[in-house]
């Protein structure tokens, strides 16, 4: 199924990281295409841009922020705005994504990716602020489900419902995060197949996989580890559901070596031509190298 | 409940993640927040916190190891929740958290050895400024040639804009080459020190310079003809020479003008 904006399936990706710069720019390794955390990239002149500039040069790249706090009450940063549109106008960005969530308030930034209240309120305040976004970006965006830890009491709309009539509302895409679909599922005891299953599926843009980590009462979205296997069952599922779509894996703290991410995301390319979906993947890079 | 309204809501858990833990805050979080099955309410809003201060010490953490060499995970961890909370992150990027750490450590009175600590801290923001400034052209051996001998006095050199000069009070540059490099460390007595910190093929540098090679690079810096500059800073002949040759070879310049 293709999304509703023609968004490419680009196959299957990791994230850019600093460990790796190196090794890529080196061996030139037949990744399908990377996803870049925009904030990294956006004030420096430095080495990060310049090996950035290079590989964008070679590898599609999708641009993937934790700073648009698209559910905050404080005004837009349209300084933010101005060089976010500038980076992914120079690397040829395929799409722009963040996460719907809010980083803070009055001023301040607290730098992680908060819960927002489900409430009528909050969803016409995010749907308005998600329209001017994309107008000043003169894009679509996604915006992906976030791990959460908390839920509020005044929450009166489940989070998928919530993403959902977002995504219809403001017309734009959705990143959808298996792993945190299991990660929230677990931590307030939700089904997390009923939860894709409301996913309104033409407007997936993309999917994350990622590890994390079991705390026993909690799960923390740490990115440090192996997709786990119940993950995996889910990502199966969204397949099953909707075919090919490009597909990142996240690996941001004890980073191993390239290959190891690297062959953890071609997990899912397998469990995909397993399943005999793999004719809707047409990556960008087969036509590159 | 009545909804407190977004605005709030959001406020209030902000303030929770920012604030010391206190003994009156189980009650407000148990009427915004729902408990789980394994976590109370105020439990489950703490993971933020506690993530909060994780995230913030690390990227501080990054931006000076040669700080944390030294203080030790421990003491650097409460210097650095001491500094986030009269300096909370304004900016959608981590990469500016730190620059008031310097002026912050000057101010701390009760910090033992606070003058070679703050020191240390200028050094290592300094090279987080030139890790992250724009690229600049670097001048090239044939506009050098192209300036007749006799104009040199009244031209001027423009450093790249990845260059930064630095005094202490501390051989610091040292210290953090122990560090960097698993050179012998110094001792930590006053002695007067100067650095030039700068980027050459995006790799950060930097270069122990002598006094009169600060006081010359520094009226270069701010402008002054290179005439001027050299009869300013007391420079031997000699070490003029062999000065400008290295810093023109490791790039320190982007252009010479004022001379034609």
């Amino acid at each position: 199924m293709a999304n509703r904006w023609g968004y490419p399936n680009l196959g299957f990706g990791i994230g850019l990281r600093t460990k790796h710069y190196d090794h890529i720019l080196a061996t030139r390794p037949p990744v399908d295409w990377f996803e870049i955390l925009s904030e990294n990239y956006m004030d420096t002149g430095g080495r990060p841009l310049q090996v950035l500039d290079r590989i964008a040069a070679m590898y599609p790249v999708v641009l993937h922020g934790v700073s648009m706090s698209v559910g905050s009450a404080d005004p837009i940063d349209f300084e933010y705005l101005r060089k976010l549109k500038a980076l992914g106008k120079r690397i040829n960005a395929r799409w722009i994504s963040d996460h719907l969530c809010w980083t803070g308030v009055a001023g301040l930034n607290v730098h992680d990716l908060l819960p927002m209240p489900y409430t009528d309120e909050a969803l016409r305040h995010t749907v308005d602020r998600a329209r001017v976004i994309q107008d000043v970006l003169e894009r679509p965006i996604a915006l992906e489900n976030p791990s959460t830890y908390m839920e509020f009491r005044t929450s009166t709309w489940t989070e998928c419902e919530f993403l959902a009539e977002l995504a219809r509302r403001a017309d734009c895409g959705i990143l959808l995060d298996v792993n945190n679909v299991y990660v929230s599922a677990f931590n307030h005891g939700f089904d997390p197949v009923a939860y894709i299953d409301t996913i309104p599926m033409d407007r997936v843009v993309q999917i994350h996989l990622a590890g994390h980590t079991n705390k026993g009462t909690h799960i923390l979205d740490t990115h440090n580890d192996h997709v786990v296997d119940p993950v995996w069952d889910l990502y199966r599922h969204v397949i099953v559901r909707m075919g090919g779509v490009s597909t990142l894996l996240e690996w941001d703290a004890d980073i191993p070596d390239f290959d190891v991410v690297h062959a953890e995301a071609l997990k899912a390319r397998h469990l995909i031509e397993d399943l005999g979906r793999i004719e809707s993947a047409e990556p960008e890079y087969a036509s590159l190298a | 409940m009545p909804d407190p309204g977004l605005e709030q809501t959001q406020r209030w858990l902000q303030a929770f993640i920012l604030a010391p833990e206190v003994d009156d805050q189980a009650a407000e979080a148990g009427r915004l927040v729902l408990p789980s099955l394994t976590l109370t309410a105020l439990e489950r809003a703490g993971v933020y916190r506690d993530m909060y201060l994780s995230r913030l010490v690390e990227a501080l953490e990054s931006d000076y190891p040669s700080l944390l060499h030294y203080l030790g995970q421990e003491a650097f961890h409460d210097l650095a929740a001491r500094y986030l909370e009269l300096h909370p992150s304004r900016s959608y990027t981590l990469n500016r958290l730190g620059d008031s750490l310097p002026e912050f450590i000057g101010k701390l009175e009760d910090l033992p050895k606070r003058e070679f600590l703050q020191d240390l801290a200028r050094l290592e923001l300094a090279l987080t400024e030139v890790f992250d400034e724009e690229e600049s052209p670097v001048l090239t051996q044939e506009a050098i040639a192209a300036v007749p001998p006799e104009a040199w006095q009244t031209a001027h050199l423009q450093p790249i804009a990845a260059f930064r000069l630095r005094s202490f009070r501390y051989p610091v540059s040292a210290y953090l080459g122990a560090v960097d490099e698993e050179n012998a460390f110094p001792l930590i007595r006053r002695k007067n020190t100067c650095v030039v910190a700068y980027r050459r093929q995006f790799q950060v540098q930097r270069l122990d310079l002598q006094p009169p090679a600060y006081e010359l690079l520094t009226a270069l810096a701010s402008g002054s003809p290179v005439g001027e500059a050299v009869e300013k800073s007391h420079v031997r002949e000699k070490d003029l020479f062999e000065w400008f040759r290295e810093w023109t070879a490791e790039g320190l310049f982007q252009s010479v003008s004022g001379w034609n």
